[in-house]
């Protein structure tokens, strides 16, 4: 069987030259970050370097750390997260039992909400929240990430739902349980991996966001992905810095991916492993 | 979908739980981290209190200042406390990344939100804020004598180079804070090896370029800015086109594609193709100070306030070998340099007593003790170059400060600041954002090969001739 | 109804509200360095881009984009998810790996490889080719080659994405369908022709479908990669959107080409979506 053994090497092979490409810039910044910048600058660039934390001190404990960043990133992901979820799920479950046209009107209604392009949105949702003063507020931030999460989580929500046998909410409401309470003790806890998905995707989303944040933050709201950018500044830029404060913004997020990396593959693959083409 | 069992739910329960507990745990610790350390400086009022107006005519009011994360910036917002106990005014700084701060300052002026009271202003913007009259003239607060005392302050102390740039129309509209003029940046060491002097003329900038050139060892001729941007590429270009007698207007009319241009964009082309790194044309100038820092640039012309930058021990290797010289001539034997300065202009949007706060605190920044306060007065490792006062450019004080840069640092930078700035190194108007944008990416074309250097030229001119005709 | 209500109601006032004052300012002459011009402008910024070259370049280079992003992904997804999934073991490390670049944020993704992957002299891609005796390249500084790396940028990125959606259509088909197909001696390419295919093509479709949206209004990854630049050599329609309304100021004229955009995103879809269940 010597044959398949060595397909078997090269397909070995091949899935490392594959994680390399996938993980290697990542670990090339996790490197970066290690270095004095003097290093970063060598030429021909180095794997081998006397490693510093100085980087991640200055980052964290310095005079412009990302500390207080970090917590703004975290309150903006969590909150609107928490609040995306309070509003989608009655209404991806109400979505998911409506008729069939009005389903599909209100469906792509809700998926063609998510694709306007942000770069058309800025000024007036720059206007409105100068309007209600909430420029640079968590709630002005919060409120304009709903925008585009929202949207997002109906729409992954729903594909959930509709897996629930009818008879089995009939059932509930046979039972004289409301149609809140219905939702709560009955449905709920069929779609919790569906929720735990969309909770993980939320958050990613929210995280990751850029350019509302520029726009709409500032001095109090400036989530870490804004931040980090201060490390280019006009005058120099401290690429080994750069790289902790990156290495900083995204650790939350890959120890989320690598933590909840079954949900995020079955987030992945909603609708699309089943068949779908339920879904409006 | 049978997967979704019971065990992954209280999985996800659980990490839902911690996930809470960590929020829990950081909004506690909020208060600790948010409390920057705010050690009050006790600095010294007297020197500002000799200026004879009531510095606590807009006690109470609140200003918002933007700037863009810098150190000048930074060593003001560290002895702001002292405005605030002189003035009983409160200030509060927002860094802006350069790349947002006009598109904000921009946001808050058309939308007259009056957030920011004031921000720090690129020069060439302010025909567009004028001509939208988002900002106040300035005249009449540096006439008031119960806002300015004239000789304290002393205006015409400030360069005119700078003041100028930051005028419209014969009137002024903000006083610089921080600034830079373009110098040639060289390795002493390189040049005095093959018996090189500074350039005096574009011709001897490329020879001493093609004389240090030596690709295979790693070290080029010279390096310019090369990436695309009203800032980058048509930040060194400019002062080619002005010094090959290119002209901006024709009557009212933007011209970009006379042959004077057409002959400065080809010697940018040919001199970066030649002797720069491959890279170039990608380059910023903080990319640029890298490469010399590490040794491979024999020559640069960029802003005077890099050599901080070449300065650094944790990054230079070549601290010691550096000298500077003037830009070299150009074939009309014009020298032109860059004219850059943040100023700080007034929001027209603010009531009257945030407009006196504000030009307190803009008089405040530009005088000559705060100027000398966060260069080498400064308690701190980063001491500004980019002084705004002529006289402070002459103190023994800041040469001594300035003394290992190199040769020829103040006098190369201050004789380019006062003799070969103009102040039509750009045309300013108020379509200047879409003309620098259009010119930078015509620029660029040319650089990278994509046009030749009169095509490029032409479809800029097209492009400009259809933002300003509609 | 009742449960749809409060989310509907949030959705009309953040989005629909938004995009009747973008409809609006599309629809007016707003150019902020010429405001003695500003005024009602009815179609003009449609009817100008017919004359804008500027702007046919754009829409090209998105089609470019979009096509080459998406099939890419689809192709190199699938590939790499027929073979792994003929690997015995280690599968699990290859989706950790592949979540990785998912969850980064767009934006840190170019910058990343504006500054450790593609940089001349000091970038990886350099370091290697370099090693491998090939020249050095400009990856972003070219203009063709500045197209070919934000593409590359992109399905860097997003091929995981594709991967997983197969690996796991994949792993979830019926085994004895192919037991029954080898004892009919089918050949490799046979089966997978003509049972594979067919049994995954929902997936393929649904990639394709999610791919083409994001392709189309992929934004910030350019943006901290190439800004657009070098010259145009990538600027999408998005990215000219942001240039004409941030950079140059004109907010009608962006303005209407965010509508355009917006347009050709939602036809697109609707088509797709159409076709898809129509099959």
């Amino acid at each position: 069987m010597t044959g398949k053994r060595l397909r078997t090497v090269v397909l070995v092979a091949i899935a490392a030259v594959l994680l390399a490409i996938w993980a290697f810039p990542v670990l090339w910044a996790l490197l970066t970050s290690f270095k004095t910048e003097r290093d970063v600058l060598a030429y021909p660039p180095t794997v081998i370097f006397t490693p510093t934390l100085r980087n991640y001190a200055d980052v964290l404990f310095g005079s412009a750390s990302l500390l207080p960043n970090l917590l703004s990133s975290v309150i903006v992901a969590g909150v609107s997260t928490f609040v995306t979820l309070l509003l989608a799920i009655p209404a991806a479950y109400a979505l998911a039992r409506l008729e069939l046209p009005a389903k599909r009107a209100s469906g792509f209604y809700v998926l063609a909400t998510q694709m306007l392009p942000p770069v058309g949105l800025i000024i007036p949702y720059y206007l409105v929240l100068q309007k209600v003063g909430m420029l640079d507020t968590y709630t002005g931030l919060i409120v304009i990430y709903l925008t585009f999460s929202l949207p997002f989580a109906i729409w992954l929500l729903v594909s959930y739902f509709e897996d629930i046998p009818r008879e089995m909410e009939e059932a509930a409401l046979l039972d004289r349980a409301g149609r809140f309470r219905a939702l709560w003790y009955v449905i709920l806890p069929q779609v919790r991996g569906g929720i735990a998905v969309t909770t993980i995707f939320v958050f990613l989303n929210a995280w990751n966001e850029f350019l509302f944040a520029v726009v709409l933050g500032g001095n109090r709201v400036r989530p870490v992905t804004v931040a980090m950018f201060n490390y280019i500044s006009v005058e120099q830029t401290l690429w080994a810095k750069l790289a902790a404060g990156a290495m900083l913004a995204m650790a939350p997020v890959i120890l989320l991916g690598l933590i909840a990396q079954r949900h995020i593959v079955k987030g992945l693959t909603v609708g699309a492993v089943k068949g779908g083409g339920r879904r409006a | 979908m049978k997967e979704r069992t019971t065990k992954a739910m209280a999985q996800g329960r659980r990490r839902m739980l911690k996930q809470t507990a960590a929020l829990g745990a950081a909004a506690v610790a909020a208060p600790y981290v948010l409390r920057s350390a705010h050690a009050q400086s006790n600095a010294d009022v007297a020197p500002y209190t000799q200026a004879k107006i009531d510095w606590k005519q807009a006690q109470g009011a609140e200003i918002a200042v933007a700037v863009i994360p810098a150190s000048y910036f930074d060593n003001l917002i560290a002895i702001a406390p002292t405005f605030e106990a002189l003035t009983g005014v409160k200030v509060r700084f927002e860094k802006v990344p350069p790349g947002q701060i006009r598109q904000k300052a921009m946001l808050d002026l058309s939308s007259k939100t009056a957030t920011y009271a004031t921000s720090a202003t690129d020069p060439m913007y302010y025909p567009l804020y004028v001509s939208n009259k988002w900002i106040d003239p300035i005249d009449h607060y540096l006439n008031d004598n119960a806002l300015t005392d004239k000789a304290w302050f002393d205006n015409d102390d400030i360069f005119k180079a700078w003041r100028d740039a930051n005028s419209y129309e014969g009137k002024p509209y903000a006083v610089p804070y921080d600034g830079e003029v373009t110098i040639q940046v060289y390795r002493k060491d390189l040049y005095d090896a093959k018996g090189l002097k500074a350039a005096d003329t574009l011709d001897e900038f490329l020879k001493n370029a093609a004389a240090i050139n030596d690709p295979a060892n790693r070290v080029y001729g010279m390096a310019l800015r090369g990436f695309a941007g009203a800032g980058q590429n048509m930040y060194i270009y400019p002062s080619l086109f002005r010094e090959f007698g290119g002209q901006w207007f024709k009557g009212r009319k933007v011209v970009v594609d006379s042959p004077e241009a057409v002959k400065a964009l080809d010697w940018y082309v040919n001199a970066e193709s030649k002797y720069a790194p491959p890279a170039v044309r990608n380059w910023n100038w903080p990319d640029i100070a890298d490469a010399f820092s590490q040794g491979t640039l024999g020559c640069y012309i960029d802003a005077h306030s890099s050599a901080s930058v070449l300065m650094n021990p944790e990054k230079s290797k070549v601290i010691g070998k550096i000298a500077y010289a003037r830009w070299p001539k150009g074939p009309t034997g014009k020298r032109c340099t860059s004219i850059w300065n943040w100023g700080f202009p007034i929001n027209a949007a603010l009531n009257d007593k945030q407009k006196k706060a504000t030009w307190l605190f803009i008089t405040w920044a530009a005088s000559a003790e705060t100027q000398a306060r966060t260069s080498w007065k400064f308690n701190g490792p980063a001491k500004r170059t980019g002084l705004n006062r002529a006289s402070l450019w002459k103190s023994p004080d800041f040469v001594a400060m300035t003394k290992d840069y190199g040769p020829n640092f103040v006098d190369a930078a201050l004789t380019s600041l006062e003799q070969d700035t103009d102040v039509d190194w750009r045309p300013r108007v108020p379509q200047w954002p879409a003309i620098g944008d259009t010119m930078a990416t015509a620029i660029q074309a040319a650089l990278v090969g994509q046009k030749n250097a009169k095509q490029a030229l032409d479809g800029a001119q097209a492009r400009i001739d259809q933002v300003l005709k509609s | 109804m009742a449960l749809f209500l409060p989310a509907l109601v949030v959705l009309i006032v953040t989005t629909s509200a938004p995009l009747v004052y973008l409809a609006w300012t599309s629809l007016e002459r707003i150019d902020l360095s010429m405001p003695w011009l500003s005024g009602f402008a009815g179609a003009g910024n449609y009817l100008q881009m017919g004359a804008d070259p500027r702007f046919w370049h754009s829409l090209w280079l998105t089609l470019i984009y979009t096509v080459s992003t998406v099939v890419l992904q689809v192709l190199l997804g699938l590939g790499l998810a027929l073979l792994v999934l003929r690997i015995p073991k280690g599968q699990g490390i290859l989706r950790v790996a592949a979540i990785l670049p998912i969850v980064l944020a767009p934006v840190v993704v170019g910058l990343f490889w504006r500054t450790l992957v593609l940089a001349p002299d000091v970038g990886l891609v350099d370091v290697v080719t370099r090693a491998l005796g090939l020249p050095s390249y400009n990856w972003l500084g070219d203009p063709k080659l500045a197209l070919l790396s934000v593409i590359a940028i992109h399905t860097w990125q997003w091929t995981p994405f594709a991967f997983l959606v197969m690996l796991a259509s994949l792993s979830s088909l019926p085994p004895d369908v192919f037991e029954a197909a080898r004892i009919d001696r089918a050949s490799a390419w046979q089966r997978f022709r003509y049972i594979t295919l067919p049994l995954i093509r929902p997936a393929i479709v649904i990639v394709v479908i999610m791919r083409t949206m994001i392709a189309l209004s992929a934004f910030a990854a350019i943006f901290a990669a190439t800004g657009g630049g070098p010259g145009t050599a990538t600027e999408i329609l998005n990215l000219y959107a942001y240039r004409t309304s941030f950079s140059e100021l004109n907010l009608g004229y962006g303005a209407a080409l965010a509508m355009v955009l917006l347009a050709i995103t939602l036809a697109v879809s609707f088509v797709m979506f159409r076709a898809r269940r129509a099959r």
